[in-house]
């Protein structure tokens, strides 16, 4: 997981590491309801994964885990997105489609790297992959595990709303520049 | 393991007419049920018809090898001979950049043609067209190839398709639903109806063959696994297996039956997942919950029995790397098991669900064998192929398997096939289980040889091909995995008198990844 996330006074985030699911799901519930209304929407994207991240994340939504119940969906459309989750180490085949996903997505926007083969740790930067998705996209939150537990995506998303919440508080609503965030990916 | 005689294809009239024409078929490695003929590219394509017009004679694969001199290219066409306990490899030394057109004789061997063509720059004779597989066109120049790259390549990027009269192409993919896997359909189509439907899957194709080369094997399994994770024990068996019969490494009786236990709850989870997949397909939320319920409690037997949700790690070269533990089988498994089986009991009594997967995405008996299906595909189609039945290693000598098989080659045939199997694997896990289950193994020997492997995967028949060299590193892997094979059929039964919606219930049916392919 990265660094501490630095919220804006009152998001609670120090717990994040925390080994009890109900307390992880119930600040993660208090925190997405306070600063999302109850709606915050998550795109994922595959860049080479071998698919056991995919099954993991469709785990989210199961009654395990029901993420729905926590204010999370999923969403098909980029414009309606908040959050990036992606997987896989960054094939070079898939920039073009990874390009249009993010930039598609409209600010405040964090982007959640899953899984060892996005962090850096399956592949090396070569002909076929970049070797990590930091390498093309500005990566908030880095999520580790091959692949990791609906948990382990529990606990990144915690610390992806955190990300989230600065970037509002930061948001210049008053004008039209696009934000800090507009660094050229791929 | 079982020491292995060549009995049953003697009596094979092809393998006796290659026998008498060119010599007795020799073993390929050690005592590894699979034989090798060399033959020349002019005998090629007689033999290949002999072969396709056999019964019990299944296409299993087609690749190409780096030759000597390093600027020929050896064709490798590997034949299963289901009837006979047998695969047979034809090696071919091409001169030139044609060899006959293969799959003009044998359809199951297209994709792989279009293959060999990217990645060693040979071609099929005449001027069929072929389709991209790996190598995505904006990168023609920048992707490694495993020998030389063509000299000339069509602008096209795959090979032509019906669109006339009012049908138009739609094109979907590659991001398409929430945490599924990167792939791009070509659907044709005249408005709701699937009158065409293509592929393309480059784009995760991450050159693992490629990387492959050079590498020990102990190290090489790391990216085995991850070739398609959710077979990660199949196709590690089928690779471990492959350098054991390169290099005569036999793993002992307990290790044998780890693995087939880790492959057991492999197909037992898969199958929950894929039926997870069809309720949702079919907007069965509830169904789709229980299915979820089962297969969270499966991936966590996973866990608690071999340290891992996905099985990752289990397989070793000459063994296995973890014993399981046993405690879980018989306390938390069974109790899983059932939730799944009641799951399933409501799904089968629910007319909205059984009629829609009725009638859908039908393959034919005589398509499955054309395309050389595997599987729950190819069983459901009525091909009763089983690697673990038909290809005998240990364990399965001394653990009979009784494969499901279906006729109807629809979506609910599939379904049907999925819930004998998981009845079966959860006999097998318990006997094997009974009979003891041990980890043990050991670094593979720095030799020379060759060797095929093969285990039963959840989609069906792994295979894994690979040469060492003297130092025991690689000197060309292959890596099939059942994804490989089972995409081929995926248009056919998309096209089959369905519309859009079918489309998600037909790919669940087919719980295929596309890493598998893509790989």
């Amino acid at each position: 997981m990265t660094s501490p996330v630095h919220g804006p006074a009152g998001l609670s985030t120090t717990s994040s590491h925390s080994a009890d699911p109900e307390r992880l799901a119930d600040e993660l519930s208090r925190n997405v309801q306070r600063w999302f209304g109850r709606s915050l929407h998550i795109r994922t994207i595959d860049t080479g994964s071998c698919a056991a991240c995919e099954s993991e994340i469709r785990l989210l939504g199961a009654p395990h885990y029901d993420l729905h119940r926590l204010g999370f969906f999923f969403t098909p459309a980029p414009r309606h997105a908040d959050l990036l989750m992606v997987t896989g180490p960054g094939v070079r085949a898939m920039d073009p489609a990874l390009t249009k996903t993010w930039t598609a997505m409209p600010e405040p926007k964090v982007v959640v790297a899953v899984g060892a083969c996005a962090l850096g740790g399956v592949y090396p930067t070569d002909a076929f992959t970049h070797g990590a998705i930091d390498k093309v996209l500005p990566v908030d939150v880095y999520i580790p595990g091959c692949p990791p537990s609906p948990i382990a995506l529990l606990h990144g998303l915690l610390v992806a709303v955190g990300r989230l919440v600065d970037r509002v508080g930061a948001q210049p609503f008053t004008t039209t520049t696009t934000g800090p965030a507009a660094a050229s990916p791929c | 393991m079982t020491s292995r005689t060549t009995a049953g294809p003697r009596h094979n009239p092809v393998l006796a007419e290659l026998a008498t024409g060119i010599g007795s078929p020799q073993p390929l490695g050690h005592d590894s049920g699979t034989l090798h003929f060399t033959v020349t590219a002019a005998d090629l394509e007689h033999f290949t018809h002999r072969l396709a017009e056999t019964a019990g004679a299944r296409l299993a694969d087609l690749f190409a090898a780096t030759g000597d001199p390093p600027d020929q290219v050896v064709l490798n066409m590997l034949w299963a001979l289901d009837a006979d306990d047998a695969y047979l490899l034809i090696q071919t030394q091409l001169r030139g950049e044609n060899y006959p057109a293969l799959s003009d004789i044998a359809p199951a061997a297209f994709v792989e043609e279009c293959e060999i063509f990217e990645q060693f720059g040979v071609r099929p004779a005449g001027d069929k067209p072929l389709n991209r597989v790996a190598v995505p066109p904006q990168a023609d120049h920048d992707i490694p190839r495993l020998g030389a790259a063509p000299r000339h390549v069509d602008g096209e990027v795959h090979a032509p398709h019906a669109v006339g009269g009012h049908a138009f192409e739609f094109p979907f993919g590659p991001v398409r639903a929430s945490a599924q896997e990167s792939l791009y359909y070509g659907l044709v189509t005249s408005g709701e109806e699937v009158v065409d439907l293509y592929l393309l899957t480059w784009h995760k194709y991450r050159g693992l063959e490629w990387r492959l080369q050079g590498m020990l094997p102990d190290a090489a399994l790391f990216y085995v696994e991850r070739a398609e994770g959710l077979s990660a024990v199949a196709q590690a068996w089928a690779f471990a297996a492959a350098v054991e019969h390169a290099t005569g490494l036999r793993p002992d009786p307990g290790a044998s039956r780890t693995r087939a236990l880790a492959l057991e709850l492999e197909r037992l989870y898969n199958h929950a997942a894929a039926i997870a997949a069809l309720c949702q397909a079919t907007g069965l939320s509830v169904g789709q919950a229980g299915a979820e319920i089962a297969l969270e409690r499966l991936l966590r037997v996973n866990a608690a029995v071999f340290g891992h949700r996905y099985l990752f790690g289990v397989v070793g070269i000459g063994g296995a790397q973890r014993a399981p533990d046993l405690g879980p089988l018989q306390t938390e498994l069974p109790e899983a098991v059932a939730e799944l089986r009641a799951v399933c009991r409501l799904l089968s009594g629910t007319n909205s669900f059984l009629d829609r997967l009725e009638a859908t995405g039908i393959l034919t008996t005589e398509q499955a064998v054309r395309l050389g299906l595997v599987g729950p595909v190819a069983r459901a189609a009525g091909v009763a192929i089983d690697a673990r039945n038909q290809h005998l290693q240990p364990p399965y000598d001394d653990v009979a398997v009784h494969p499901a098989q279906g006729t109807t080659g629809d979506v609910l045939a599939r379904y049907q096939t999925f819930l004998a199997e998981i009845d079966e694997s959860a006999r097998l896990i318990s006997e094997l289980a009974r009979r003891g289950a041990t980890a043990g193994g050991t670094t593979s020997p720095r030799k020379a040889g060759s060797g095929l492997g093969w285990a039963e995967s959840p989609r069906g028949e792994s295979l894994a091909y690979v040469e060492l060299d003297g130092d025991g590193s690689i000197r060309r892997a292959r890596l099939r995995p059942a994804s490989a094979r089972n995409w081929r059929a995926f248009d056919d039964a998309c096209r089959s008198q369905n519309v859009f919606t079918d489309i998600p219930i037909i790919e669940a049916s087919f719980w295929l990844t596309v890493a598998g392919t893509a790989r």
